[in-house]
């Protein structure tokens, strides 16, 4: 599919419209209303340079100096003083002249001309500094806890702009299990369309693998059963007695839904979710683990049109990028599982000729450091696992503590630079953002304004005007635009 | 803000991304609306145009006054109002009275117009002219026209009269039973309830019926548990809870609504707590920094003015509200109410140099002491807001009962209280008839279920209404809410679960009644006579009976320190690893006549040696009324072998040995006793209840039906199905599973007739008989001898009716 093409252009203007139109029926209902939806006030928004937004989350807080923005590194030594390391990984070239990142992530450094980089994205120190308070402000733009269940990023993108192909969903979170992990209601509270309703809410594709069984029919239903049903279902609707509530709007929304469910379930589009349909050789460059397989997952569904996808590493308290000890050794780890398959998504989205109009985005929630918690004169508890001035033994050495004074966030296609570096750290601690902050606020103004969305998009909730950045404060960085 | 972005992205067509550079961040709502309310609004707003100009709309403060233009968007020099407030002449200069503007809020007032003179669409200066009131006032009722003397009915009719709208027409038996009954008890009716009442010839069955539902104490509570949980942001599992920042208020609320606790005494308790009923001023305490906004004081105030109220203080938590008129100070002063110590003022998040007075929000009742205690205040609130006069506290929970039962409140939004209601009369004379009946809210129920208008038909409605005046002219239908969709499914295919999460006991205690006691012990291994028993510990009890003839009802209780699995007769009944809940099981479908045994699987946990106990009772009935106990005690034996996975012996063992009675079970019996005693009676006295979706913390299918997270404070759900959800409904296991049981279970009693199964489902799931299309295509798409699958596919098939799904 030509992501770019001028039918898909046309598609979402008529959408807009049927906004506008259906945001009388839902002021009806007191749900939320879009403003300025009638013509004469309406929103402007800025021309998209993406039609569709990949964001890849590095759950638990992944550490800039282990990453993304590589400063003084120390190798490991029994008996060295923490204070000396600021990296526990030496910096690596990169395609671009003046970008270093660090060693590990030399498949990224190779696709490091496509990118633009921020080194100074900023968060709040929110005192607690809680995982899942942070990622739900990372993800809504809004610091919990608010009077109104706030929508995520993505189903704002759903909310908006709609689905780019109708069959598709138009928000799918991939890697997150809501379940059986810790903070999971947390994590809920954020994953979630808010008071968008369940419409524009996200679908959950926790195991990649699995994708496929969601869109599938049920299981042990073979394709002519599932077809039967659902024709045996709509001749009971024809043939209900009650013939009156055939022209009801209710109920004929709702059969709208149930035809648009059974059609994405018996589509084309539904082998998008299924990785092992992919080529061996292609499959194989992307399996790492299970977040490998969420960005072939990513891909193909982008391919095929969402509109919004987010991978994550996942989320589990003291697992991945949350490191609380043997903070090296887990990066590590992380950086075999995440390099290939992030080069590889870029590879294949440019191959395809899809980059420079698809938005990938690899953010966390904050970054850490090794002795300081939050930012210099937090009072966030300590949250080191191991309290230690010399390196005693391996657990010891990597980022252990809560740093949100400065953080790094990498941006491909989508209308960014290439080869862009953005922002800059201190070089030595405290690590702070020196130059060009960037706030959620206008990080996210910069996604929505790259995907066609005015940050000062406002629904009518309660009464009160909930904008797509707070308070519709967010301002794109211009400068990120190629 | 939107009229700028329009302007600014006109201006620059030419360039692809339009970044709107505001002018330096003035927010029109934050900025400039308290500057023009307390500078500007006294003479120039509402009624008052001070030399012609209104600073109403933003298009009349652009059409200036006599004196021609005011303000030129995108010029403040060339703006006549910046003149005016500037002016050194003080005969010139705005406001005429009082102490000029000061620099800082004109360099607002300046930068906002040089930024084009954003606006938010809709807002208006103007008070609203509409108040509504505090007392209660008591409707002259209209003449009953045509004979309808429900009272509701004569303010109805006379409002149809007046509009020009035309009766909807009354509703037949079935489809009135089918939602009178989802309406009050949240269920459908059963095949048998559905044949007898059409049949019954009584003219006032209608009447019975809605009497008969309500006094169905237990499946009342159950249905409106759901309504309350939302409206009170309770639940058993959510944000706050893995902190401890957060206390639920089930046990409570469950007790409330089983008894029909009247509505103002509810609210006392709510108000001014016991500990079980702390919860919800508590709201959620979060860890880490809140914005002042967001502490929680301020959520006592936005909860207990919403909840109770239907009054929006979440505007006026920050700042003096811009869409009605409560203010900051009003906000804190119900906050300092219950706080503890002295709380300073913040406007938008900044602190003021002002602390709260602890004040309620309609004085003319009486107000609070501000040096009393906390707990006294809050009985003074509790009192204030309760108070015989307050017509707006009972105003508020009749409008969301209408709301619930006729589809729209009578003043919409239900939480927009200070709108007018499409009827006063209607509104007060509901609110009135509350008070005078004690606040039961049952009571408010039944009059509105037995009023004609209640009982119509829903006009179809071709296109949501559009905006503007509404117009009732009829009850609306409503979607099935998760709960009530998952209840009806396991109503159907009987694949409700045996567990659940609410911790409460499915039986109203009657306030004499004391149950017998039990008569089963708790029992162990040998281990336990001495005292705790190793930690780990594993051990199969085992109890064998005879029975002369089959039982025709056979029910136990079983709980375990710390898990168990229980089989009858090698079949699973049941396993659970929380010895504070109850299991109440069913034995009869495993019964058999002559030689039965029971096998339970026991195991202590722990790290190390602590107290392990097990018990279980059943109380069997036969059908000449003799009763039979089976009961753990020192009969039963024990062995140390277990069983595999499906419970089946590997080798039989043969060294069994008795049981012993556990030397203190009061470890147990202090804390589920009275559970286990009252679970064995209710389940004994009536048949096992099924488990209802309320009680049960949400799953995958519920939220996907749009069961809320209960963070925030919740007063309606969604009306129409989405596609993501209709994707669950088409291939989510939880349904498929409940589906599948439900073919199995149907098909062992219609499996010779698909027209027997058709007409059963339909008189069940749309209380009506099937048509002669109807059974055509059950019997072509069954064929003659139904098959599993073909069965689920036909209830698949009905579930998804919107005749299902919707209330008519």
């Amino acid at each position: 599919m030509d992501i770019g093409n001028m039918s898909e252009q046309l598609a979402r203007r008529q959408f807009l419209k049927k906004l506008a139109a259906a945001s009388t029926a839902a002021m009806m209902a007191g749900e939320p209303r879009l403003l300025g939806a009638d013509e004469a006030d309406a929103t402007q928004h800025p021309e998209p340079t993406a039609d569709a937004c990949i964001l890849i989350w590095m759950a638990g807080g992944m550490a800039a100096p282990d990453n993304f923005d590589p400063k003084h590194y120390e190798p490991f030594k029994v008996g060295l003083p923490v204070e000396k390391v600021i990296s526990t990984f030496p910096a690596i070239d990169t395609a671009v002249d003046d970008i270093k990142i660090s060693e590990g992530l030399e498949g990224i450094a190779s696709v490091m001309d496509r990118a633009t980089l921020i080194r100074s994205h900023v968060l709040p120190d929110l005192g607690h500094i809680l995982h899942s308070r942070h990622q739900y402000h990372w993800h809504t733009g809004y610091v919990p806890p608010q009077t109104v269940a706030c929508p995520h990023i993505g189903a704002w993108m759903a909310r908006v702009l709609g689905p780019r192909n109708p069959v598709m969903p138009a928000f799918i979170n991939i890697g997150q299990r809501l379940e059986g992990v810790g903070e999971n209601e947390e994590i809920k509270a954020f994953t979630t369309a808010g008071f968008f309703g369940s419409e524009f809410g996200p679908m959950n594709l926790p195991y990649p693998e699995e994708a496929a069984a969601a869109v599938r029919p049920p299981k042990g239903m073979q394709p002519g059963r599932f077809e039967n049903r659902y024709k045996f279902f709509r001749k009971l609707v024809d043939k209900a007695p009650q013939r009156d509530y055939l022209s009801d709007y209710q109920q004929e929304s709702m059969l709208r839904s149930l035809e648009n469910a059974y059609r994405l379930l018996g589509s084309k589009e539904r082998e998008a979710f299924d990785i092992s349909l992919e080529p061996k050789e292609s499959y194989d460059r992307y399996d790492t683990g299970r977040f490998g397989r969420g960005c072939l997952l990513a891909r193909r569904l982008v391919e095929n049109g969402a509109r919004f996808v987010e991978v994550t590493t996942e989320y589990i308290p003291f697992i991945h990028w949350d490191t609380h000890k043997d903070g090296h050794t887990t990066v590590d780890r992380l950086h075999k599982e995440i390099d290939r398959p992030i080069t590889q998504l870029i590879l294949d989205l440019e191959t395809r000729g899809m980059l420079d109009r698809t938005l990938v985005v690899i953010a966390s929630e904050f970054s850490r450091d090794m002795i300081l918690e939050g930012v210099p004169g937090s009072k966030a508890q300590d949250q080191a696992t191991f309290k230690v001035d010399k390196l005693q033994e391996m657990a010891h050495y990597g980022l252990h503590r809560h740093f949100t004074g400065g953080s790094s966030v990498a941006m491909f296609g989508g209308g960014m630079k290439k080869g862009f570096l953005y922002g800059e750290t201190a070089a030595e601690r405290p690590c702070l953002a020196i130059k060009d902050p960037v706030n959620v606020d206008d990080l996210h103004a910069t996604m929505f304004t790259a995907m066609g969305i005015s940050p000062q998009t406002a629904f009518d909730v309660e009464r009160r005007p909930f904008y797509a950045t707070e308070d519709g404060k967010g301002r794109s960085v211009s400068e990120l635009f190629g | 803000m939107n009229r700028i972005i329009q302007r600014l992205s006109l201006s620059v067509a030419a360039s692809l991304i339009v970044v709107p550079v505001l002018s330096a961040e003035i927010d029109f709502a934050h900025d400039i609306v308290p500057i023009l309310k307390q500078h500007c609004a006294e003479c120039h707003a509402g009624e008052k145009k001070q030399g012609g100009l209104s600073l109403d709309s933003r298009e009349s403060l652009l059409a200036g006054g006599e004196n021609g233009v005011v303000v030129k968007p995108g010029a403040s020099r060339e703006s006549a109002l910046l003149d005016r407030i500037t002016a050194k002449d003080a005969e010139l200069r705005m406001p005429p009275e009082g102490e000029p503007v000061p620099a800082d809020q004109i360099e607002k007032l300046k930068r906002w117009i040089d930024g084009g003179v954003a606006w938010e669409a809709g807002f208006t200066l103007t008070k609203g002219t509409y108040e509504p009131p505090l007392a209660h006032r008591m409707p002259e009722l209209p003449v009953a026209r045509d004979g309808r003397q429900h009272p509701i009915d004569r303010i109805i009719d006379a409002y149809f009269a007046k509009n020009e709208v035309s009766r909807p027409t009354d509703i037949a038996d079935a489809p009135f039973l089918r939602r009178v009954s989802l309406d009050v008890n949240g269920l459908l009716p059963r095949p048998e309830a559905f044949r007898e009442f059409i049949a019954d010839p009584s003219p006032t069955k209608r009447e019975e019926l809605v009497r008969l539902l309500l006094a169905n104490d237990v499946a009342y509570a159950e249905h409106w548990l759901t309504f309350w949980n939302d409206l009170l942001r309770n639940d058993y599992t959510g944000t706050g809870f893995i902190t401890g920042g957060r206390q639920q208020i089930t046990g409570w609320l469950y007790e409330a609504l089983l008894q029909n606790k009247p509505y103002d005494q509810f609210t006392r308790e709510l108000i001014a707590p016991t500990p079980e009923s702390i919860g919800f001023i508590s709201g959620i305490r979060w860890r880490g920094n809140v914005s002042a906004s967001q502490r929680q004081e301020i959520q006592f105030a936005q909860n207990v003015s919403q909840a109770f109220l239907g009054i929006n203080m979440k505007c006026a938590s920050c700042h003096d509200s811009f869409i009605d008129r409560w203010t900051l100070n009003e906000t804190y002063g119900l906050a300092a109410i219950y706080a503890t110590e002295p709380l300073t003022l913040h406007r938008c998040d900044k602190p003021l140099d002002k602390t709260a007075t602890p004040a309620w929000i309609f004085p003319e009742l009486g107000q609070v002491e501000p040096t009393a205690d906390q707990p006294q205040r809050l009985k003074q609130l509790a009192a204030l807001l309760t108070h015989r006069d307050n017509g707006r506290f009972a105003r508020t929970i009749v409008n969301r009962i209408w709301h619930r039962l006729m589809g729209r409140g009578i003043v919409h939004p239900v939480d927009a209280m200070h709108t007018e209601p499409w009827s006063a009369d209607l509104l007060d004379y509901l609110a009135i008839h509350l008070r005078d009946n004690d606040f039961d809210l049952k009571k408010t129920i039944e009059l509105i279920c037995t009023s004609q208008i209640y009982q119509s038909q829903t006009p179809p409605v071709a296109q949501p209404q559009a905006a503007g005046r509404f117009v009732f002219r009829g009850p609306l239908a409503r979607r099935l809410t998760a709960e009530q969709f998952v209840d009806t499914v396991w109503q159907i295919t009987d694949a409700a679960p045996t567990k659940y999460d609410a911790q409460v006991l499915r039986f109203k205690q009657q306030p004499n009644h004391s149950p017998q006691a039990m008569t089963a012990l708790w029992i162990w291994s040998n281990a336990a006579a001495s005292g705790p028993a190793p930690a780990g510990e594993t051990i199969t009890l085992r109890h064998k009976f005879d029975l002369p003839s089959l039982p025709v009802r056979a029910v136990g209780v079983i709980t375990c320190d710390n898990s168990y699995r229980i089989y009858l007769n090698g079949r699973h009944i049941a396993s659970d690893d929380n010895w504070e809940t109850v299991e109440a099981v069913s034995l009869l479908a495993h019964l058999r006549a002559g030689k039965n045994e029971l096998l339970i699987e026991a195991k202590n946990g722990g790290a190390a040696p602590n107290p392990a106990g097990i018990i279980f009772e059943a109380s069997l009935r036969f059908d000449d009324d003799m009763t039979r106990t089976i009961a753990s005690d020192r009969s039963w034996q024990w062995t140390a072998k277990t069983l595999n996975a499906r419970g089946k012996w590997k080798k039989e063992p043969e060294d069994w040995k008795a049981a012993e009675p556990v030397t203190n079970p009061d470890v147990w019996s202090g804390r589920v006793g009275a559970q286990l005693t009252n679970l064995l009676k209710t389940a004994a006295d009536s048949p096992l209840m099924m488990v209802r979706a309320s009680l049960v913390k949400s799953d995958r299918l519920m939220r996907a039906l749009g069961r809320p997270n209960r963070d925030q404070i919740v007063t309606s759900r969604p009306n129409d199905l989405t596609t993501l959800e209709a994707i669950d409904l088409a291939n989510g296991q939880t349904l498929a599973d409940a589906i599948q049981r439900g073919a199995i279970n149907r098909l062992a009693e219609y499996g010779d007739s698909s027209e027997a199964l058709m007409s059963w489902l339909c008189n069940y799931a749309l209380s009506r008989e099937p048509t002669t299309e109807e059974l055509r295509l059950a019997r072509e798409f069954l064929g003659t001898n139904p098959t599993q699958q073909s069965v689920e596919d036909l209830l698949w098939s009905v579930f998804m009716l919107p005749e299902f799904q919707l209330v008519r």
